[in-house]
């Protein structure tokens, strides 16, 4: 049937859409049928949301805000969020910058192995990184015990403080910082350089006269891109911040719903606008500096830079890998120390040598099955949906113009939206909307698997459309023209022309939304109910019991699990567009 | 002799008919450890093969805002709960949340941890005393040990906010003259943060990053056969006690397959099961595990649950004024 329409549609479609002429008709349902999903699921929970903050009966109504700017904890928390933000965004900065320049300028060896290496802190869940660097950094370590190096016995680790927490929100986001910079780095016009060089300049002063200032938008772009992370993190907040008694926003948050039930949501809610607040305006703030970004640098990408570096190359090698060992090794081998043992506290001997934790978690507990189970059927469905939802969005966005591409680009924006508010925030709107019974049906989604789909369309739909746009802008329009002087209808030319072109991009999206789907907490800490446990909630809870080492024990199954999907993605990277893979060139 | 052969034939044709029937899904609620829950599951399934048990673990008040979330959206989806204590239970039995199972079989218990509607049964003691790491330079025996300048700072305990148990020991001990709010008072001057559950304080102290603090009691006994380095204590002035008590909520949707699993419970086999997974078992004939001192030696603090419910607000609002949070 469908085929019917398109052709007779298609026999007056065969000259070019003009900016404001009506769409095909395939073409104006499936417009339809999308911007109306986006908006359903991202626009009206925030809509919601800021309308339960923001209202009383009467109209628009400050009371409750005010009410809740005025709270001591609220305002601690407040602080305490701006302050730990805006340090490890600073700090994830200059620990970024300094290792895109050490791999983006020069010519270390092994930059394939080593770039792989610096992201993976960013694909680990940041409760899995805040479970390992307690365990490496306490006075039970296991590595550091049998060395002399650990904290004394009763003596708080400092890594339960402020600085523990900022250190580890730059680690974390550092990465970002360093996939940004690098990019920028490619895109630098190396004509500059090269004069300077040739009229004498050395290295430093290149660097401190032309390569930073050139690249200095990209470096307050990717400050915020950080701010913005650090603000919505959850894992870590919670599991270092809670001991050290630096009660940041999400956490407060979290805690309030967790204890207390529905009859704090309003009062949740108001405080979630606060946070959704200071997000959405560090992220226009960061919008704007990345326009000014494209107008400063020309140029495509080009081959990376590689200086020699002499004899500094290797001491470089050795601060790179060594940075690598202390950051990701150390941790990760804590981590399975304490996955090892009988019972937290235990020193790991050969005696004390146990696998009986990996048993427990892969085979006995059918919480820990359920949630590997669910975590990988929600992540994949949620990345095949955002998958066939960016391959429509993104065609329309960018091949078409006018009304067409103004609806488009609504459902983007409210896709970036969702994706730039912290996870908590989307969740506890998600709960506003589908607490109640749907209208008409009487079924609640709260409690069932589909909520957590459908959040992790709404937050992760903006990393799947980004590739897919990347690609409809390579992707030659006579393609789409000839089809159609062919006589093929919208719909076919959807199935047998772009798609087919930008699958590859989706799929790595794809992939990308998986990773971070299957690995997130944020969402799913308010939304998880009996049975539909995800796997960041089942190791938050079992560390929150008090059974470390079964956490330990399921975070080693995790990150390796996630390695495995790095390195099998690895096996797209010749299809898809440059960047769609952050570890590969 | 005939009486007793009829009884005896009925009852054995009562459990004919019990184990035929009890199928289905069961959705159990628990703040049990994920490992005790694992294996009650387990236990009661061996038993009755034909019911497939869905269960859910948090600290007791998460697991309640958990169920109120469900109420509110239309759809609670528990069947049974098992969590911490009796004064969570009295609230939902007075707001009409909780069915009765009128052929339990509670002869034999104190009746003072049973309900005498039979909406709730208490499973188990789990008392609330001291737990130490060896390596600690003071062994406490008393409450007030934990004032003692080398304990500042070195001192952890569970929020009332996030366990059951604690807001039992909470109201225990700031009803006793002798320590009052007044010694909570000194706790947090004492640096004491309490901010997790039962499980954040034990990883502390047996981690080492802290030295003392209050504990359930299984979970140090626990971990001490394992290897762990750590002890408790059962205070001079007394322990709490929470009896983690099961019910079933009167929306259940499974209410024959509830009663079977509470029956389970309270059976000689769920308290010796129990009594295994190393807690205090509710029954008094069943013994107590390894670990742990004759049972009337065991001295409880004086607690009223019906008052306790009465001030929950005002005690957590107190709590949170004193500690922050």
């Amino acid at each position: 049937m469908t085929t019917a329409l398109d052709d007779t549609a298609s026999v007056g479609g065969a000259r070019r859409l003009a900016p404001g002429k009506p769409a095909e008709f395939g073409e104006g349902i499936t417009l339809a049928v999308l911007v109306l999903f986006v908006t359903l699921i991202c626009g009206l929970p925030m809509a919601l949301l800021f309308k339960v903050g923001l209202t009383g009966p009467a109209g628009i109504d400050l009371a409750p805000l005010a009410e809740a700017m005025a709270n001591r904890s609220v305002q601690t928390a407040l602080w305490n969020s701006l302050e730990s933000s805006v340090l490890s965004a600073l700090l994830a900065v200059i620990l970024g910058a300094l290792l895109a320049l050490a791999v983006g300028l020069t010519d270390v060896r092994a930059k394939g192995p080593l770039v792989f290496c610096l992201l993976l802190p960013m694909m680990i869940p940041p409760h899995v990184i805040a479970i390992a660097w307690i365990q490496a950094m306490g006075p039970g370590s296991p590595l550091l015990k049998p060395l002399g190096l650990a904290p004394e016995m009763g003596e708080t680790p400092g890594i339960y403080s402020v600085t523990g927490l900022v250190s580890l929100l730059a680690l974390q986001h550092a990465p970002l910082v360093f996939l940004i910079l690098r990019a920028a780095l490619r895109a630098l016009p190396r004509e500059l350089a090269d004069a300077a060089r040739v009229c004498g300049a050395g290295g430093p002063r290149v660097l401190l006269r032309i390569t930073l200032p050139l690249i200095a938008p990209s470096l307050l772009a990717s400050f915020m891109l950080a701010f913005v992370a650090a603000l919505g993190n959850f894992g870590i907040n919670a599991l270092l911040g809670i001991p050290a008694r630096y009660t940041t926003l999400p956490v407060l948050m979290w805690r309030r719903l967790a204890s207390f039930g529905p009859d704090v949501l309003p009062n949740v809610a108001v405080i979630s606008v606060v946070l959704a607040v200071v997000t959405l305006l560090a992220v226009g703030l960061q919008s704007l500096l990345q326009r000014r970004l494209r107008a400063s640098l020309i140029g495509l990408p080009q081959a990376p830079l590689a200086y020699a570096l002499g004899r500094a190359r290797l001491p470089l090698e050795m601060a790179l890998w060594g940075f690598i060992a202390v950051t990701l090794a150390l941790p990760f081998a804590a981590l399975v120390a304490t996955a090892l043992v009988p019972t937290y506290g235990l020193a790991l001997t050969p005696a004390t040598l146990t696998l009986d934790n990996f048993a427990e978690v892969l085979w006995r507990q059918g919480v820990t099955l359920r949630a590997f189970a669910n975590s990988t059927l929600t992540a994949a469905a949620a990345a095949a949906l955002i998958a066939a939802v960016a391959i429509g969005l993104g065609h329309l966005m960018v091949h078409r113009t006018g009304r067409t591409r103004q609806l488009a680009g609504l459902a983007s924006a409210q896709a970036d939206i969702a994706f730039a508010v912290p996870g908590l925030v989307v969740s506890i709107a998600f709960i506003l909307a589908f607490l109640k019974p749907l209208p008409g049906l009487g079924l609640s989604l709260y409690g069932t698997l589909w909520i957590i789909l459908l959040a992790y369309v709404a937050v992760f739909l903006s990393v799947g459309l980004k590739p897919v746009t990347a690609a409809y802008l390579q992707m030659d329009r006579s393609l789409e023209d000839a089809a159609r002087v062919a006589g093929a209808g919208y719909l076919k030319r959807v199935r047998r022309i772009f798609a087919p072109l930008v699958a590859p991009a989706a799929a790595s999206g794809a992939i990308l939304v998986f990773l971070t789907a299957y690995n997130e907490v944020t969402v799913s800490a308010l939304l998880w109910s009996s049975g539909t446990e995800t796997i960041g909630t089942t190791i938050f809870n079992y560390e929150d019991s008090g059974a470390t080492t079964l956490a330990a024990a399921m975070s080693t199954v995790v990150v390796l699990a996630t390695v495995a999907v790095m390195v099998a993605m690895n096996g797209l990277a010749r299809h898809v567009p440059a960047g769609s893979i952050p570890w590969r060139d | 002799m005939k009486k007793l052969l009829i009884a005896a034939t009925a009852l054995l044709f009562a459990g004919q008919v019990q184990a035929a029937d009890v199928t289905g899904k069961l959705v159990l609620y628990t703040s049990q450890p994920n490992e005790d829950a694992q294996q009650t599951v387990d236990a009661f399934k061996a038993k009755h093969p034909g019911v497939e048990v869905e269960w859910v673990r948090d600290g007791t008040p998460q697991v309640m805002a958990k169920l109120r979330a469900e109420i509110e959206a239309g759809a609670p989806k528990a069947d049974v709960l098992l969590i911490a204590d009796t004064v969570t239970m009295e609230s939902l039995k007075k707001e009409g949340r909780l069915l009765a199972h009128p052929a339990a079989d509670i002869a034999g218990y104190d009746p003072a941890i049973m309900d005498k509607d039979k909406t709730y049964f208490s499973t188990k003691l789990i008392t609330t005393g001291i737990m130490y790491n060896t390596a600690a330079p003071v062994k406490p025996t008393s409450y007030k040990d934990l004032l003692k300048p080398e304990v500042k700072d070195k001192l952890a305990m569970p929020s009332p906010l996030t366990s059951g148990a604690a807001t039992i020991h909470m109201v225990a001990l700031t009803g006793n003259p002798d320590l009052g709010w007044a010694y909570y008072e000194k706790l947090a001057e004492q640096g004491a943060n309490p901010q997790g559950g039962n499980g954040a304080v034990y990883k502390a102290i047996a981690g080492g990053e802290k030295l003392y603090g209050f504990m359930v009691d299984y979970m140090p006994i626990r971990g001490k056969a394992q290897g762990a380095p750590v002890e408790f204590v059962f205070p001079e002035e007394g322990v709490s006690a929470v009896t983690e008590p099961v019910a079933i909520l009167s929306t259940a949707q499974n209410p024959t397959a509830a009663k079977a699993f509470v029956d389970f419970l309270i059976s000689r086999e769920g308290q010796e099961l129990a009594a295994k997974q190393g807690y205090l078992p509710a029954h008094p004939a069943v013994t107590p595990p390894a670990g742990f001192p004759a049972r009337e030696t065991i001295k409880l603090l004086p607690f009223d649950p019906a008052k306790a419910l009465e001030g929950d607000a005002a005690n957590k609002a107190k709590f949170t004024e004193i500690f922050g949070g």
